[in-house]
This record gives structure tokens, sequence and C-alpha cells, in this order.
């Protein structure tokens, strides 16, 4: 590479890197600045202060505190139920011969097809019917029911147990184990990665959610910090630095999952293109 | 061992396999069934009533549909929907391969940037919205980067209230979504690229091609299934915008409608006017439209998917 297209190489790459970096920093700056430093261009604070911090903390209903728990609570149920759901699937499909299996995955990619938004009005008259609509503790078990399975993470485990090899399998058999123990002693302990993969990308879409919080949760005590960030974005229209608290605070936890997870993120997204 | 015996156990086996196997599906075949299927078929059927707050009162056929396409306001959600979904998805794409090719070059810090790039992906769409608002404010950041440049924001055609003047709402949030979403669409072409073999442009190289045509002719071509991807996933997800959309414009997509997209249209008629039918019918004409452009691009992709190991 010459040196002028080595410079105006990195030159792109610091500029862009600018653009996506730089928008979280002011996020990050405006939460600490005082209402009158609001709009100047200083990206470090003159008098930094922690009052948007003890707002969002204390006084606003519900708090941050409750926004938080609410979306953790909802995020590991979720992930949970597609834990469990997609392993069990998935090793059927992959791994186990059944009258009717394919006709059966057939119809789990057809489920892939259908956008959520065609399931909103059949599914909120269902969860009216079924007394799920409503300010008390069972409203949650709605959105677990909305978000129970997901035929996606069905067909990314089942994809990855028909790449693991069939000696693993053979020698187990030999031992006389059966279907039941193949799965629990050889399978699973074997599908750390991809279960790690599920577990992120579900916990990432579920925290970010907001389409069926927004139409599901009731009760203001039971609102996800999505749906927080809408409402009090409302309400604070000209009071910037509670609502950069709260966008700083919902992206911390993803952002830790992201450093942490990231090979298990780049392996799916492989994945996921794979299967296209 | 006798060979009937041999035989018998044989098939015990083949039959407690399937037994496992049907133990081990039943609860999500049932969940897929009940919350997919079902959910399905019902929302056709709400579609064909005239199905309000109090329940459905008759079957009024077809009527929900002929009914949206003569409402000036879901035409208007459609046009934005697709003029959106048809910025969007091409540029998106465009710095998505741009920035797979910055970064997959050997480079020292490769991997800081391709994590500074794929960040805006992380994050939720009420945050990065939330914080997009206050970036594009009349008094925000980008007026005064505009204004550093001699950009007289005060006195522009839209007083430099981006969101708030419906000539320009809609465009910003194109602005918005291709920056969060082309970190992305960079990781589909990164897994792409790692599966083209340098040796074809080294050839090329080598039979004097120059950089733009090694880029035009081998680089392109060769990521075919990257584009149909990148293109096909980009564009069913822009069709179904509403979180940015209800967050800059609220739920009537202001101003004068200019981010009403079709699921906001969806909403406003299911939790605002009440009339389920009519809120079904929309949804199912959107999954139509999904739904084709999901099999074109199945038809486009061969179906190796669809099979199985054996």
């Amino acid at each position: 590479m010459s040196k002028v297209r080595k410079y105006s190489f990195y030159s792109l790459l610091i500029f862009y890197s600018i653009l996506t970096i730089v928008p979280f920093l002011w996020s990050l700056s405006t939460s600490f600045k005082p209402s009158d430093e609001v709009y100047q261009s200083n990206l470090i604070p003159d008098q930094p202060t922690m009052k948007a911090y003890a707002t969002v903390f204390g006084k606003i209903q519900p708090n941050f505190q409750t926004l938080f728990a609410n979306s953790l609570f909802i995020a590991c149920g979720v992930v949970v139920l597609h834990l469990i759901f997609a392993a069990l699937a998935g090793y059927a499909f992959a791994r186990l011969r059944f009258p009717g299996r394919d006709v059966l995955f057939f119809v789990v990619l057809g489920c892939m097809m259908i956008p959520d938004q065609l399931r909103l009005v059949p599914m909120y008259q269902l969860l009216v019917k079924m007394g799920l609509i409503n300010t008390g503790p069972s409203n949650y078990l709605a959105i677990f029911l909305i978000k129970a399975i997901s035929a996606a993470d069905v067909f990314l485990m089942r994809q990855y147990f028909l790449t693991m090899p069939k000696e693993m399998e053979d020698a187990a058999k030999i031992d006389g184990a059966g279907p039941f123990q193949l799965f629990t002693r050889v399978m699973l302990p074997n599908a750390a990665p991809v279960l790690a993969t599920v577990a992120i990308l579900t916990f990432q879409g579920t925290w970010n959610d907001l389409f069926w919080p927004s139409i599901v949760l009731q009760s203001p005590s039971h609102w996800t910090l999505p749906f927080g960030i809408l409402q009090f974005k409302g309400q604070f229209s000209t009071d910037w630095p509670p609502i950069m608290a709260l966008v700083v605070l919902s992206t911390v936890p993803i952002l830790a999952l992201y450093t942490f997870g990231q090979r298990y993120i780049i392996n799916v997204q492989l994945a996921s293109s794979a299967k296209g | 061992m006798t060979s009937t015996s041999h035989r018998t156990s044989r098939l015990g086996r083949k039959r407690s396999e399937s037994l496992v196997a049907y133990g081990f599906i039943s609860i999500p075949m049932a969940l897929f069934l009940f919350l997919s299927v079902g959910i399905f078929i019902y929302a056709v059927y709400i579609s064909t009533f005239d199905w309000g707050i109090m329940g459905p009162t008759k079957n009024i056929g077809l009527d929900n549909y002929r009914k949206a396409f003569s409402d000036p306001i879901f035409l208007k959600a459609i046009r934005n929907s697709v003029k959106y979904a048809l910025l969007v998805v091409p540029i998106q794409s465009a710095i998505g391969l741009y920035l797979a090719l910055l970064v997959n070059s050997k480079i020292k810090g490769s991997k800081f940037f391709r994590s500074a790039f794929y960040f805006p992906s992380i994050a939720s769409s009420a945050a990065i919205t939330t914080l997009f608002i206050f970036l594009m404010a009349p008094d925000g950041v980008f007026n005064g980067v505009l204004r550093f440049f001699g950009v007289d924001t005060a006195n522009l055609f839209n007083q430099g209230a981006w969101l708030s003047d419906s000539r320009t709402a809609l465009y910003s949030i194109i602005g918005l979504n291709a920056w969060t979403t082309s970190g992305t669409m960079m990781l589909f072409y990164l897994a792409n690229l790692q599966t083209v073999d340098s040796q074809f442009a080294e050839a090329a190289v080598m039979d004097g091609a120059t950089r733009r045509q090694v880029f035009w002719y081998i680089t392109m071509p060769l990521l075919k299934p990257a584009h149909l991807f990148v293109v096909a996933t980009g564009m069913i997800g822009a069709l179904q915008l509403y979180d940015q959309a209800i967050l800059a414009g609220g739920a009537d997509g202001s101003p004068d409608y200019s981010l009403m997209t079709v699921v906001l249209y969806i909403y406003n008629a299911c939790f605002r006017k009440f009339e389920f039918g009519y809120a079904s019918a929309i949804g199912v004409i959107l999954f139509v439209i999904i739904f084709s452009l999901t099999v074109l691009q199945k038809s486009l992709f061969g179906s190796a998917a669809w099979k199985g190991d054996n």
C-alpha cells in the first residue's frame, strides 16, 4: 500500500468510527450535564452533575430499578424458554428418525414466515379472552406466551446438531445409552457454543423489543426499559439529561453482553446467513 | 441370539426412538401450532368480520380489504413504507459492503473497527431513536455541525427542524436506520467474504486487471449470496418499520402522516379505533407482501436449507 492510500484508508476508518461512537458519547455527556448546558457543543460538561441519575433512580415512576428488573426478568424468562424448546426440537429434527418428521419440520420453517404484525390482532384477542391483559402479575404471562418459542432458534439448533459427528453418538450407543441419555450426556454438553448464541441473541432481541411490551404491558410497574423510554420521552420532552441517562443505562448491559459474547454473535451471523 | 429376537429388539429400539422424538417435539410443536399456525388462521378469520370493541357483529367478506385500498391514509402508509424500504435497503447494503471490504483488509486494528462499526446495531431502537431525536433537534448537534461548515440552518427550507418537517422526517429516519443497520449488513458481507477464495482476484491482478476491474468483475459476482440475503432480509425488516416511526412521530406518524407506516397504521386501527377486523386485514396484506418477498428470496437461493441430512 502506498503512503497516500494508507492515510486515506485510515482516515476513512476513523471517520466512520467517529460517526458510530460519538453519538453515544454525546448521550453519556448529556446525561451528566445540567439543563442549561444541554445544547452547548462541549463534550465534557463544564459543571458535571449526577442530577439526571438521581431523577431516574428516584423521582420517576416507575423508576429505573423497576424498568431494569422488568426487562431482566422478561429477557431471562424468554431465554430459558427458547433454550429448552429449541434444544429439544432441534435435536429431534436433526438426530432422531420418526414418522412425519419432514412434514413437521416444514411447518416449523413456515412459522418463520409469519410476521409479528400479523399476529398482533388475533394474539391480542386471545390474550384478552384468557384474561392476561390486566394490571396484575399474570400480565407477564402474556409476554412469555407470545415469545415462548422461536422457529429461527429451532432451525439454528437443528443445523448445529446436524454438523456434530456421528461417532460421538456411536460410542455412547455401544455403551447402551438410549436417545434420551444421548441427548443429555452427549449432545447437550457439546452444544454449548450454539446454546450461548441462542441465549445472547434472544436476550438482546427481548431486551430491546418495544413492539410487544408497548401493546401488552398494562401497568407502569410492568414497563420494560424501551417502553419506559418511549413513555418518558413524551413526559420530559424538554428535559434531556434524565432521558439520556435512561438511554445510557439501557445500553450498558447489552454492550457488556456483546463485549463478552462477541464471538458467539459473529458465529450466529455466519450460521444465519448460511440458512438464507 | 436368534435372528427373530434381534429383529424385534431393533424394531423396539426404532419405536422407542420415535416415542422419545415425539416426547421432545410435543410441546414445541403444540406451541407452533397454537401460537403461529392457529393464530394465522384466526387472523384471516377475524379479517372477514366487522369486529369492534364489543366483538364480531357480522361477516363482511372482503369489505375490510376493499376499505383499506380506498383509505388515503392507508395508501399514504403503503407509499411511505415502500419508499422507505426502496431507499434504506440499497443505502444500508452499500455501506455494509463498503465497511466489510474496509475491515476485511489486513490492517492494524481491524477488530476494533469491526466492533465500532457494529456498535449502533446492538442498542435498542428506543434508545437509539431517542438519541437521534435529540441530536437532530433544531438546536442539536447535527445542526451545530452544519453551522460549523457555514450552513445557515435557521434559514434552511425547514429551519433545521429535520424531524418535525414533513418534507424531511422520513428521509431523516432513513438516515438513522441506514446508520444503525449497516453494521449488521457488514457482518453478513464479512461472512461471505471469508468464504471467497482470493486466488481469483490474484490471478486477475497477474493478468493486469485494475483494482476497479477486480472489484466489479470478480469480487461483486462472488458475493452474490450475501447480496441476495442482505437485500431480502433488509426489505422484510424495512417493511415492518414501527419503533422509529412511533418514537419520532407519535401514533399519528406526525408531521402530516409523513411517518405513518403500515405497521403503525395497524396499531392505530387496533388500539385507537378498535377496528379489529380491519386491523387484521391490514396485517394479512402485510403478510402477503412479505411472504412474496421471502418466496422470491428462496427461489433465488435454491432450497439447500429445506433438505435434511439423509
